[in-house]
């Protein structure tokens, strides 16, 4: 008897270790059966707006190249890597660093899009209930498309979760105008689901949807939509909360960002970060060497103003005294631009942006990086000169339009005599006007690139007596992109790249 | 009878891991005596087994012996290092005398092999031994360190030159995985995944080298498998044993760099505006000093009949050469053997080992503004600043990114880890019947660990922004095992048969987590009152599990002693493997020929061994990280008003495919002895073709949208083939004076074969520092070697004026900038200059080693080498690029004067990945070089003593080599990294390596 104790032993030991050995990941969250509420939709939604801000999106390579490629900036420290001097010189190949980049980035915060919609959308609730969420999504997808679209042209276009990888492998590019058609409807549904106002610019509201519209009309040269989506905005501020921020400077001084109305959208940052998540390093790329202002250890001299901004920007302008800086503090002496490079010769005789160097908040990083700025992407101010640009070409010569732009200068006076009222302009130097104040209020914001792409000013802006002389620069190349050519290996259904790439 | 009852009673309840069966046998007790035949003097401490069974017993100091076998059938099995084995069938006999013969090539010494273990004679695999004398040759931080050229084929590197604590990579047979590791798997007592034991507690070890000996490891056993026996304590006299010894280190070398004067002219070429500073330090002089070894074990063994010990606790603190750097470590050894009754032995083993390592930031990946290692910031650093600037700070690097002064880094920063393991493995053996044995083992293992890290306030650029930072990581990881196996052996005509059947299950988890904070009220505190900082950092946690259940078996015939016959085969259940392929079969045969037992042979007195080998099997990589088959949503940080919110995004597209990685390795094997043994040679050859090699599924379009659309895919195959071979010979041997060498060589060579898609290249993720900006360094390519740099061809310097035929520089480049190959013919340097720009892979390693004994004194040389194998170096790249200090050789930059030279124009330089960094890492080290002296037999024996021994040697003493970096030995990116296995030969910011005086002492009473 005592041996049998012994055999059911000998039964049960290999017993004991046997398992089905399916895993468990506890650790994990899973995709399968996430969706259970709006706040669940709201959760991956957010993950695009972490994305957007991350550092191959807004943190630097998407912005950065934005900022360089337009005739307001140029490469101040030559030692910097060459995938974002190419922007600057127009020298972009089809494997250039900063597009391999931030082309996943923008897919990833419209695959976190697509995510939303569908699970939001197979939740079964209510519409009220979930399409005032859902519209975020649509906003957020637009927002993303509408870079992707004046950036590359014809592009993939996905607007629904990847199931099967080997189909959304061989998909063909979908066509600009098509895609500017799905970006219309996305935020056509946004105007109509999201709310009048939200709690912060972090988050759309119905205004932000109209005020895009109106932007990608304006894009698209159909004035009389962008007028009208600008007029939605315009005519109703009060219930959207909108206005203009009495101090300019206000706009670009993280602690006061938040209480302002003018801003509709903006990436945020809040002087945190998890790695390259919630880093933004536009204060060091555009800051000056060895300067001991601010007490963040200088920035990195990779983005300057080229001296023409300097030269030929009126000084009257409060404008160019937020936007600029002529002297840094070295060795605890302020001293002026002509002599940054004697303090380190990775600057350039030139003044620096200070957009984003002044008031930046706390900093998760040395060199500002990680500050507490949060990026305008679209400003009351820029609805009003959408309007005024649209009204000029429906009807030239409306006081209305004037008074759009004398809004947007009389704010720019802070208490001066300058800029001047405008009136009495006819279209063409109307059109010229509009686009010079739109490089004045909106400089280093990211919008000039689009506005040179959108009016084709390349060829005067870069030639010779332009702001940047880049005989590189081609008109049938440069107002596109390259796709990046290890998409256009992994499908080649992408093909052809874009002209003379 | 009631007594042992109750033991076994108490052991089922506490353990349940083993079972009795009482069958009855004729058991009965032997006693008797060992001499040497040649000169019949006792022979203490000779081996006594029963053939078949792993029981057995040792000769006591006078060489008497005795133990209960089971039957007039059992053998006994004689052996004892120096002499020939001899086996002697027990038959009615209650006393066996004994005379060993002496045999100048211990040919028949029993070998572990996986689960159990053969006459070395009768092995069919290639499996190499490495004795416990060799690990002991000069102190080691580690086992696997003392491994170091001491068998063909298995070759050993530090991941940090010689920091104190640094981990050491084992691989056996080259570099058989992308993104799995290649480190060979560990066995310690049976302990599957055991950390190594303090080299002086090791009786042997065995590296299994192909197929036949690793499928028993199935899907684990593709990158070799190293066997360990710990010491086992002998019935007899109790032995009391201590080893202790002192050793004084240096760093082997440094770098010349320019004094402050010279700097000061080198920077204002740069930027003219410099203003020399007033100092001029040798920031190397300030980072390094002398360090200090000391390890000291005692250990005492002994034992009844029935009852067997050995327990030892060791002591080892190392002093770095680097200041503040540091290690200690407290270990502790026990291994109980119990012949309960006739039938059933017991035994339990049982380690642990509480190490603190103090650790200076080395090997940074990144040296941009606050980051960067001590080792090449010294390098870095201005040499014409001081210690603090006019405010009392800290100083700060006045050319190139902000990073703090060296001295201040490796003085203030606090990186602290203990880490404490405990390994505990039972084991019971019962002799069901005659030949047949049932073994069961139940193991744990744990290993918890905790690194504080902290950078004061006052580390400038590191973390005065922050007000100090604070990081605690935690790990805890777990391990169960239970393995039981069966044993049957029988003769069958003229044949032995012995059959192994077995299961085993285990299961290993992990879990670790992290927290931080900045903002600290005080730097004193450290990381100790992460609380008083008002910032907290995001804090993370993880737990990953992974289950293995298997069946294995082992078939060994051998025909007439001449015929070997091996076959094995396991079947693995994994937990990781993903849905579809959860189970893995490995199969290997083998086939050896003594053919010096073949007549023709036999009575040859030249040839005294000769045996082929020849093997083919399968053996696996589980390679698979818990969970990396399985679709994820990955959270990230975001921000929206200001707040921090919660926020995911699609992570990773499932496979449900995903398998391990098979190597099937073809081994053929030639072992020959001469004269008596005399002269031993050993040759094999193999060809490994590894498949179902996992790398990232690039073929994903990233407008997918997934964080990660390279999912995980079986796609890549590499092919390992080489040669090894071994000599031993006995050189001269007279009574008073004796010369023996041992020599291993071998080579390999690795090559790609099929990567995911045809023909395209894959880049690996960038070996750079982050502040180099280079996304590409080194490439994966069919038909080459893993790991090739990649990059620009150097020319020499511009000189202005027309290029020279097929070169060309970057756009806007003057005279005295680079000149690169212009492949392109595109008249300017683009990235499609770049190409295949040297091969990290060693074409053939080496050991040589050289014992003398002269009456009571004995001299050992060692050298070791490596030849083929190119370096980068990352740090010379980075001090040749302006913005830091320079080597000497910038005193020969190009100026319009000296236009006579290969060194471009000093200037602020992007850190381009180009030809002029590749060195060839060829060297020739002696390794060791030991003086001993043993005090003669009839003084130990007045004072009461075994053995007095005194030793004095020197390690790294001479190294030939042309690479001009501080020590051809590199490591960067190699661990912890996803894609460490093919990082190799990238140096920067190594720890140097140590050269080291040694004072030893043995006693044994």
């Amino acid at each position: 008897m005592k041996n049998l104790k012994y055999l059911i032993l000998l039964l049960v030991l290999p017993i004991m270790g046997c398992s089905d050995l399916e895993e468990e990941p506890i650790s994990l969250l899973s995709p399968n059966g996430f969706f259970q509420s709006v706040e669940d939709v709201q959760t991956v939604i957010n993950g695009s707006y972490g994305n957007m801000a991350e550092e191959a999106f807004w943190g630097r390579k998407f912005s950065l190249p934005l900022l360089l490629r337009s005739d307001m900036a140029v490469i101040g420290d030559q030692g910097t890597a060459g995938r974002r001097k190419d922007h600057d010189t127009f020298s972009v190949t089809d494997d250039n660093g900063m597009i391999t980049a931030f082309w996943p980035r923008a897919y990833q915060v419209i695959a976190g899009a697509n995510e939303a919609i569908a699970g939001g959308n197979g939740l079964g609730l209510e519409p009220e209930t979930i399409n005032p969420t859902v519209a975020q999504a649509h906003f957020v997808r637009a927002y993303m498309y509408f870079h992707l679209v004046r950036l590359f042209g014809d592009i993939p276009y996905l607007d629904k979760p990847v199931d099967v990888i080997s189909e959304a492998n061989q998909i063909l590019k979908t066509s600009e105008a098509d895609v500017y058609a799905n970006i219309i409807a996305d935020l056509e549904f946004a105007k109509q689901w999201l709310p009048d106002t939200q709690p912060s610019s972090g988050l759309p509201s119905k205004a932000t949807a109209a005020g895009y519209l109106s932007l990608v009309y304006l894009t698209l040269n159909e004035f009389q939509n962008a007028y009208d989506e600008s007029q939605f905005v315009i005519k109703d501020e009060a219930k959207f909360g909108l206005g203009l921020a009495a101090d300019f400077q206000d706009l670009f001084n993280a602690s006061a960002q938040a209480s302002l109305n003018e801003i509709m959208f903006s990436i945020d940052y809040n002087g945190f970060r998890s790695g390259n998540f919630g880093q933004d390093y536009m204060p060091a790329l555009t800051g000056i060497r060895a300067n001991e202002a601010g007490d963040i250890g200088g920035g990195w001299s990779v983005a300057v103003p080229s001296i023409e901004v300097y030269n030929r920007w009126d000084g009257r302008d409060y404008r160019k005294a937020v936007s600029l800086d002529t002297t840094a503090i070295f060795g605890g002496v302020q001293d002026g631009f002509m002599n940054f490079p004697t303090y380190d010769a990775r600057n350039i005789s030139s003044p620096y942006i200070a957009k984003y160097t002044r008031f930046i908040g706390q900093t998760a990083n040395g060199n500002g990086r990680g500050s507490e700025l949060n990026y305008a992407q679209m400003r009351y101010a820029e609805v009003l000169l959408i309007a005024a640009e649209a009204l000029n070409e429906i009807t030239p010569g409306t006081t209305e339009a004037d008074g759009y732009v004398n809004r947007v200068r009389a704010r720019a006076r802070n208490g001066s005599n300058f800029p001047a009222d405008v009136s009495g302009l006819s279209q063409t130097d109307f059109r010229t006007m509009i686009l010079e104040e739109r490089r004045w209020e909106l400089a280093f914001e990211f919008k000039r690139w689009y506005d040179i792409k959108r009016r084709q000013l390349g060829n005067t802006a870069f030639a010779p007596g332009g702001f940047e002389d880049r005989p590189n620069f081609s008109a049938t190349r440069d107002y596109l992109y390259p796709l990046p050519n290890d998409e256009l290996a992994r499908n080649p259904n992408l093909e052809p790249q874009n002209p003379n790439y | 009878m009631r007594k042992m009852k109750q033991l076994k009673g108490t052991l089922f309840l506490l353990l349940s891991f083993f079972f009795v069966l009482n069958v009855g046998a004729q058991e009965k007790k032997i006693t008797g005596m060992v001499t040497s035949k040649a000169d019949g003097t006792t022979l203490p401490g000779v081996n006594v087994i029963i053939k078949q069974s792993n029981s057995g017993t040792s000769t006591d100091f006078d060489g008497n012996y005795s133990l209960t076998v089971p039957g007039n059938t059992s053998v006994l099995i004689f052996s004892y290092v120096g002499y020939a084995t001899l086996e002697i069938p027990v038959g009615s006999a209650k006393q066996l005398n004994v005379q060993l013969e002496e045999d100048l090539g211990a040919l028949d010494e029993v070998v572990v092999v996986g689960y159990g273990s053969r006459k070395k004679s009768d092995l069919t695999g290639s499996v190499s031994s490495v004795k416990s004398d060799e690990l002991t040759a000069f102190p080691v931080l580690d086992a696997q360190q003392a491994l170091q050229g001491r068998a063909a084929g298995v070759a050993v590197q530090s991941n940090n030159g010689g920091e104190p604590g640094t981990p050491i990579n084992v691989t056996i047979r080259g570099n058989a995985s992308i993104t799995g590791s290649s480190s060979a798997l560990v066995v310690v007592d049976g302990f599957v995944g055991a950390s190594y034991p303090q080299p002086g507690d090791i009786e042997s070890v065995e590296v299994l080298k192909d197929a036949s000996a690793t499928a028993i490891y199935g899907s684990r056993g593709a990158n070799g498998v190293i066997l360990i026996i710990t010491k086992k304590g002998k019935s007899g006299k109790m032995s009391v044993e201590l080893n202790t010894n002192y050793a004084v280190q240096t760093t082997a070398n440094r770098l010349d760099l320019l004094d402050a004067t010279q700097f000061a002219a080198y920077n204002r070429a740069i930027t003219p505006s410099y203003v020399q500073g007033s100092e001029n330090i040798n920031w190397q002089d300030l980072i390094y000093t002398t360090g200090n070894t000391a390890n000291h074990q005692l250990s005492f063994s002994g034992g009844s009949e029935n009852i067997k010990f050995y327990a030892s606790g060791n002591y080892f603190k190392q002093e770095g050469v680097v200041i503040n750097s540091g290690f200690e470590r407290f270990s502790f050894l026990s291994n109980i053997d119990a012949q309960v009754n006739d039938k059933l032995k017991l035994g339990a083993n049982i380690f642990t080992s509480r190490s603190i390592k103090d650790g200076v930031s080395t090997q940074a990946d990144s040296g941009g503004r606050g980051s960067g290692d001590v080792i090449s910031i010294a390098y870095r650093f201005a040499p014409d600043l001081g210690l603090l600037d006019a405010n009392g700070n800290n100083t700060f690097n006045s050319v190139g990114d902000d990073i703090d002064n060296p001295f201040a880094v490796a003085t203030e920063r606090q990186d602290v880890t203990n880490e404490d393991v405990y390994r505990a493995n039972f084991y019971g053996e019962y002799n069901i019947i005659e030949n047949l044995t049932f073994k069961s083992t139940f193991g744990f293992s744990s290993r918890n660990q905790n690194r504080g890290q902290f950078s004061p306030s006052t580390l400038i650029t590191t973390a005065a922004a922050q007000g100090g930072i604070g990081v605690i990581q935690n790990l805890t990881s777990s391990t169960v095992l239970s393995e039981n196996y069966l044993t049957y052996s029988k003769e069958i005509g003229k044949g032995n048969l012995t059959a192994l059947v077995g299961a085993s299950y285990q299961k290993d988890k992990t879990f670790t987590s992290a927290t931080g904070a900045e903002g600290f009220v005080t730097n004193t505190t450290g990381y100790f009152n992460l609380g008083s900082a008002s910032v907290p950092l995001i804090p993370q946690s993880n737990l990953t599990e992974r289950e293995i259940q298997s069946v294995y078996g082992r078939l060994n015939y051998d025909f007439s002693d001449k015929y070997l016959i091996t076959l094995t085969g396991r079947r693995d259940g994994a937990s990781n493997f993903a849905t579809n392929n959860k189970y893995a079969f490995f199969p290997s045969g083998a086939f050896g020929w003594k053919i010096s037992n073949e007549e023709f042979l036999k009575e040859n007195a030249t040839i005294s061994n000769l045996k082929l080998r020849l093997s083919y099997g399968a053996s696996g990589n589980p390679s698979i990280a818990s969970f990396n088959s399985l679709s994820t949503l990955n959270p990230i940080y975001t921000a929206v008003g200001d707040q921090t919110v919660n926020a995911v995004t699609p992570g990773r597209p499932a496979n449900p495919n995903l398998k391990w990685e098979t190597s099937f390795q073809t081994n053929v094997g030639l072992d020959l002895a001469l004269f008596k043994n005399r002269i031993t040679f050993g040759f094999d050859y193999y060809n490994i073709d590894t498949k179902d090699l996992i790398i990232q599924n690039s073929s994903t379009a990233e407008y997918t949208g997934f964080a990660n659309p390279f999912f995980l895919d079986n796609l890549g195959e590499i092919n390992n083939k080489g040669f090894e071979i071994s000599l031993s010979t006995k050189n001269i041997r007279t009574d008073n004076f004796s010369w023996n060498t041992d020599f291993n060589w071998s080579t390999n060579k690795n090559e790609v074969i099929k990567l995911a898609e045809e023909g395209e290249d894959i880049f690996l993720p960038s070996a750079a520092p982050g502040h180099f900006l280079q996304d590409e360094t080194h490439i994966l390519r069919v038909g080459e070697a893993l790991g090739q740099f990649f990059g620009y061809e150097y020319r020499g310097v511009f000189q202005g004026g027309a290029l020279p035929e097929g070169t060309a520089t970057f756009s806007g480049a003057e005279a005295g900038d680079e000149l690169f190959t212009d492949i392109d013919g595109s008249g300017e340097i683009n990235s499609s200059d770049r190409k295949i720009i040297g091969d990290p892979n060693q074409e053939w390693t080496f050991g040589f080693n050289n014992t003398f004994k002269y009456k009571d004194f004995d001299l050992g040389i060692f050298f070791q080498g490596a030849v083929g194998g190119d370096i980068y170096s990352l740090t010379l790249s980075e001090l040749a690029s302006g913005g830091s200090n320079a080597t000497t050789e910038a005193l020969n930059s190009w100026t319009p004067t000296n236009t006579n030279t290969n060194v471009p124009a000093a200037a602020a330089r992007e850190k381009r990945i180009n030809s002029r960094f590749v060195y060839d890492g060829s060297y020739v080290r002696l390794k060791n070089i030991a003086l001993g002296y043993n005090l003669p037999q009839n003084i130990t024996e007045k004072l009461g003593m075994d053995r007095v021994r005194f030793s004095l040697s020197a390690q790294n003493l001479l190294t030939i080599t042309d690479y001009p970096g501080t020590d051809p030995e590199v490591s960067y990116r190699a661990q912890g990294n996803q894609n460490g296995n093919v990082n190799q030969g990238f140096d920067y910011g190594n720890y140097p390596n140590i050269e080291s005086i040694t004072l030893s002492a043995n006693l044994k009473f």
